[in-house]
């Protein structure tokens, strides 16, 4: 049985629902929207890496090199366009 | 009868009648005529459940030639409406449906499936594998594709068609001003087939990653394949913003949201916004790949390596990050500040800087080599001074202070028709002249081949260069008629004239088809270009496993090594070789698509949900599906290569 | 078919390699789909016509349950997926079979708070916001009800078929879906419904 239950997995998924506790505290607590931002996007991009490395094991071949070049440039694109967009559309709109 | 209504046209005109005629009585002929010669069982064996990319290739490249025809045809009726001012050919309402049909007709339908046929069909043989990843998904690209594009092309006999614009401005397009099914279709038409697009970008990112031929390390890769493994990266991170936009778009259109609209906080120009997220990298989609050909185009007929190899690699690597970085360039008129329009400014003449070592790079592989003008090198040759005049003003119109004086105006409209006639359309022809003795065991006509380069060079500049100087004029763009007394007449009499020079250019290769089909020697071996990549190595026509002996690869010029320096390709015996099993399921899952669309277009929801059904229950076949594929015995393959070798 | 037998079962096969490529490679396009979406979400979340704001209609107490439920659905298949490695066929279906009911229950919930939002007037015709909104969190709703059915297709496959490495390579590809999906919902909790709340 307990061949089933690998430590590193289970490591992972208290890891990440330490990390829901941490942002549920821009609910429970009051702080600025920066602070809330940021304690926002380090827990979510933490959640995310856990994820990739943990449960889908985007490391173990030798494919790694194309499988993580593709997410990076996948995560940088959708940022640019995301912050691209907002400076174009909200920022950046007299 | 209520039922029926929904399908007239809104607009209807005597050329529509007889467009309609015309179908009608070209469907009855094609039936009538499989029947006939009985030919459906060969049709449906050989291509509609083919998963071959050579043949896959083919049929792109058929549809690809077929839509230029149809393109071709919208911008001969745009030029000779504006011929003269105040003309009366067509009237507003068909003129903003040509220009609009032109646009998406030309990119999305005959651009890119142009350079996917030249992709599926010379990508695997340059690398040495016998077939795509997934060759299954790669037939079901090609046959989503081609429905996207039947759906589209039925709108101007059923319905009406798009009419704003090819880049479709919301809240134009909207339900408010557009009130025809025509958006309708764009919006659907245009997501069938980029979903096709997407699939095939997934699969030759992951072909050409894992298949290449033994030694053939990603720096010793012929130019074009790298090109075409960018190329796909971009469709891959650009055409979801596209499934994105239109899905809103189509929400706006058929389900009443306001992400578009002008009321309830709808944002009109995050339509804009998010198309060009995803039109600017369309933009380097197109001439990524025509970079390639020009490249293996060059040094094949420069007898040289291609200069600069690294650079080449390092600026498409460049080109393909910076094309998501400047497409507000686009609309730098729309209203945000100076400080976002100077940002996108700068990023832009950035981006000039790789496309500019690339043009150094041809020109440092010609200088000192034994240039041999062929029909492919002439437009090579062609391509480079005319490029230059369309990419030079594309800078101009990147500065953002400056592109206010040429929004919209002819200017735009020259800049982009030449960049994308000498940079895109040129190597299509160019490929197809080089690789047509791959595909089809004989060469086309030389001197007809040269004639319509300089036929089509010649007219590109004579239709286009005037409309610099009337777009500075204040010629306005998308306008159907203007009066005498603007003073534009003269100059667009000239891009008339370039327009009709353009159709006989196109005609004259029509021509050297035909009699290239009837005339031309089928005794021209491997290699008739004494060329110096992997395709070249095996059979003209192709086998349909490619390589008989998978090739084994110690540079980048493979078979030009082979041949100057001794490197030995292909050693060993024969092995059987496994090959994939045709199926018909791509074919009709695509058609249930063309059903789906159809029914979403008119808003019948009952059939749109009985053909989603259909859709997931041939996914679900998939799944359950079991397919090992098929081998090629030994004996086979001594026999074919004995057969092929014989006709030598 | 060749084999090489220091891979695990998922890997073996040079096709099931390309697969499993192929399908990151699909991930990255996924990753673009919902970065559009945000970029579509922020843009528009302020505008909010004449409809209701996020912070008058997001309630905690479904988001948390859906959260938790999907946090949890992914740890199982982790574990579906190294029971499948160690050949443990049972356990490996169980624990599919436990995720597949917690997708169930998310999308369950979903559906109480989508059903609730158009009650309280937050429809998808209400206003920019709220289509987006829905969108947003329909086209996730959307993914997780396909893959709850390609899921059941997987696990039927196995129970039929046993372990081969076909159904291996499916079953790893369909775990790789199922973790993304709880990626991107981590987004959607933290940027549409916290930030939303705060």
């Amino acid at each position: 049985m307990k061949e089933l239950f690998p430590m590193k997995q289970i490591m992972g998924f208290v890891f990440s629902l330490m990390l829901t506790v941490v942002a549920l505290a821009v609910y429970f607590l009051n702080m600025s929207f920066a602070m809330g931002m940021t304690i926002l996007v380090v827990t979510a991009f933490i959640q995310a890496a856990v994820q990739l490395v943990v449960f889908m094991h985007a490391g173990e071949t030798k494919d790694k090199g194309a499988i993580y070049t593709n997410v990076y440039y996948g995560v940088a694109i959708a940022l640019v366009t995301i912050f691209g967009t907002l400076l174009t559309m909200i920022w950046g709109y007299n | 009868m209520e039922f029926f209504e929904r399908f007239a046209i809104p607009h209807p005109s005597a050329p529509i009648y007889a467009s309609m005629v015309a179908i009608a009585l070209t469907i009855v002929a094609i039936i009538a005529g499989l029947t006939y010669f009985k030919k459906w069982g060969y049709l449906w064996r050989e291509w509609l459940t083919t998963v071959d990319h050579k043949r896959i290739g083919i049929m792109y490249l058929i549809s690809a030639l077929l839509m230029l025809f149809r393109g071709g045809v919208d911008a001969l009726m745009m030029r000779a409406q504006l011929a003269v001012p105040d003309n009366k050919l067509l009237d507003a309402q068909h003129y903003n449906e040509v220009f609009t049909t032109h646009g998406v007709v030309m990119i999305i339908f005959m651009a890119m499936p142009f350079i996917m046929a030249l992709m599926n069909f010379v990508v695997p043989l340059q690398i040495g594998a016998r077939d795509v990843a997934f060759p299954r998904l790669n037939a079901l690209s090609f046959w989503l594709f081609f429905m996207g594009a039947m759906l589209f092309n039925i709108s101007f006999v059923v319905g009406g068609s798009p009419d704003a614009g090819w880049t479709s401005y919301f809240p134009l397009a909207g339900n408010e001003f557009s009130t025809s099914v025509g958006s309708n279709y764009y919006m659907i038409a245009i997501q069938i087939a980029g979903l096709g697009t997407l699939m095939t970008g997934i699969n030759f990112i992951t072909t050409i990653f894992k298949m290449r031929a033994p030694g053939m390390t990603l720096m010793k890769m012929p130019m074009f394949t790298w090109s075409a493994l960018i190329t796909n990266a971009i469709i891959v991170f650009a055409f979801p913003v596209l499934t994105v936009a239109l899905a809103m778009g189509t929400m706006d259109r058929l389900f009443g949201t306001h992400f578009f609209t002008t009321n309830n906080g709808g944002m009109d120009m995050l339509w804009a916004n998010l198309f060009w997220v995803w039109g600017h990298p369309e933009v380097y989609i197109l001439i990524l790949p025509a970079f390639g050909i020009y490249s293996e185009v060059i040094s094949t007929f420069a007898r040289r390596n291609l200069y600069g190899y690294k650079s080449m690699v390092v600026s498409m690597v460049l080109i393909s990050f910076m094309s998501f970085l400047v497409w507000v360039h686009h609309f730098f008129t729309m209203g945000q500040g100076a400080l976002t329009n100077s940002i996108f400014s700068i990023t832009t003449m950035a981006i000039a800087v790789p496309t500019g070592i690339k043009i150094f790079n041809w020109l440092f592989t010609l200088y000192k080599g034994k240039i041999e003008i062929t029909t492919p090198m002439l437009y090579a040759l062609l391509f480079i001074p005319l490029f230059t005049i369309g990419g030079v003003t594309g800078v101009m119109l990147g500065m953002s202070a400056a592109d206010y004086q040429y929004h919209n105006t002819m200017f735009l409209v020259a800049h982009f028709h030449m960049v994308i006639i000498p940079g895109v359309v040129f190597a299509m022809l160019a490929g197809l002249t080089y690789w047509w003795p791959k595909m089809f065991g004989f060469m086309l006509n030389e001197r007809l081949g040269k004639l319509a380069a300089w036929v089509i060079g010649i007219s590109t500049l004579v239709a286009f260069m005037p409309m610099f100087f009337s777009g500075l004029d204040g010629q306005a763009r998308r306008m159907y008629t203007y009066s005498a007394s603007t003073g534009f007449g003269p100059l667009n009499m000239i891009s008339f004239v370039g327009a009709i020079g353009l159709a006989v250019g196109f005609a004259i290769i029509v021509y050297n088809v035909y009699y290239s089909v009837r005339y031309a020697s089928r005794d021209i071996g491997a290699d008739p270009w004494n060329a110096r990549t992997l395709e070249w190595a095996t059979h003209s026509p192709v086998p349909e496993y490619n390589f008989a002996i998978v090739p084994h690869v110690k540079s980048a010029e493979a078979l030009w090594d082979a041949k100057k320096k001794r490197h030995i390709l292909f050693q060993g015996d024969y092995e059987k070789i496994h090959m994939p099993n045709n199926s018909g399921v791509p074919f009709i899952m695509s058609s249930i698509f063309f059903v789906w669309g159809f029914a979403m277009i008119f808003s019948m929801w009952a059939v749109a949900i009985i053909a989603t059904i259909g859709i997931f229950a041939c996914m679900a076949h998939r799944s359950v599906e079991i397919d090992h594929g098929r081998y090629i015995s030994v004996r086979k393959i001594e026999e074919t290569e004995t057969k092929l070798r014989g006709a030598k | 078919m060749k084999l090489d037998h220091s891979l695990p079962l998922e890997y073996r096969t040079e096709e099931g390699q390309l697969k499993i490529l192929g399908f990151w490679i699909f991930l990255g396009a996924e990753i673009m789909l919902f970065g559009t979406l945000f970029a579509s979400y922020f843009t528009l979340v302020d505008r909010v016509g004449s409809g209701p704001s996020g912070a008058e209609i997001f309630e905690i107490t479904p988001v948390l349950i859906e959260t938790l439920v999907l946090l949890t659905s992914s740890f199982t298949i982790g574990l579906g997926i190294h029971a499948m490695r160690l050949g443990r066929k049972k356990a490996m279906l169980s624990f599919f079979a436990i995720t597949l009911l917690l997708g169930l229950a998310f999308l369950g919930v979903e559906i109480y708070e989508f059903v609730h939002y158009v009650h309280i007037g937050a429809g998808l015709q209400t206003s920019a916001f709220t289509a987006i909104l829905l969108t947003t969190l329909g086209t996730h709703g959307l993914h997780v009800t396909f893959g709850l059915f390609w899921g059941l297709f997987i696990l039927l496959q196995v129970k039929k078929r046993g372990l081969t490495p076909e159904t291996a390579n499916k079953s790893f590809i369909f775990s790789l879906y199922w973790h993304f999906l709880d990626v991107v919902w981590i987004f959607i909790f933290s940027f549409v419904y916290l930030k939303g709340m705060m």
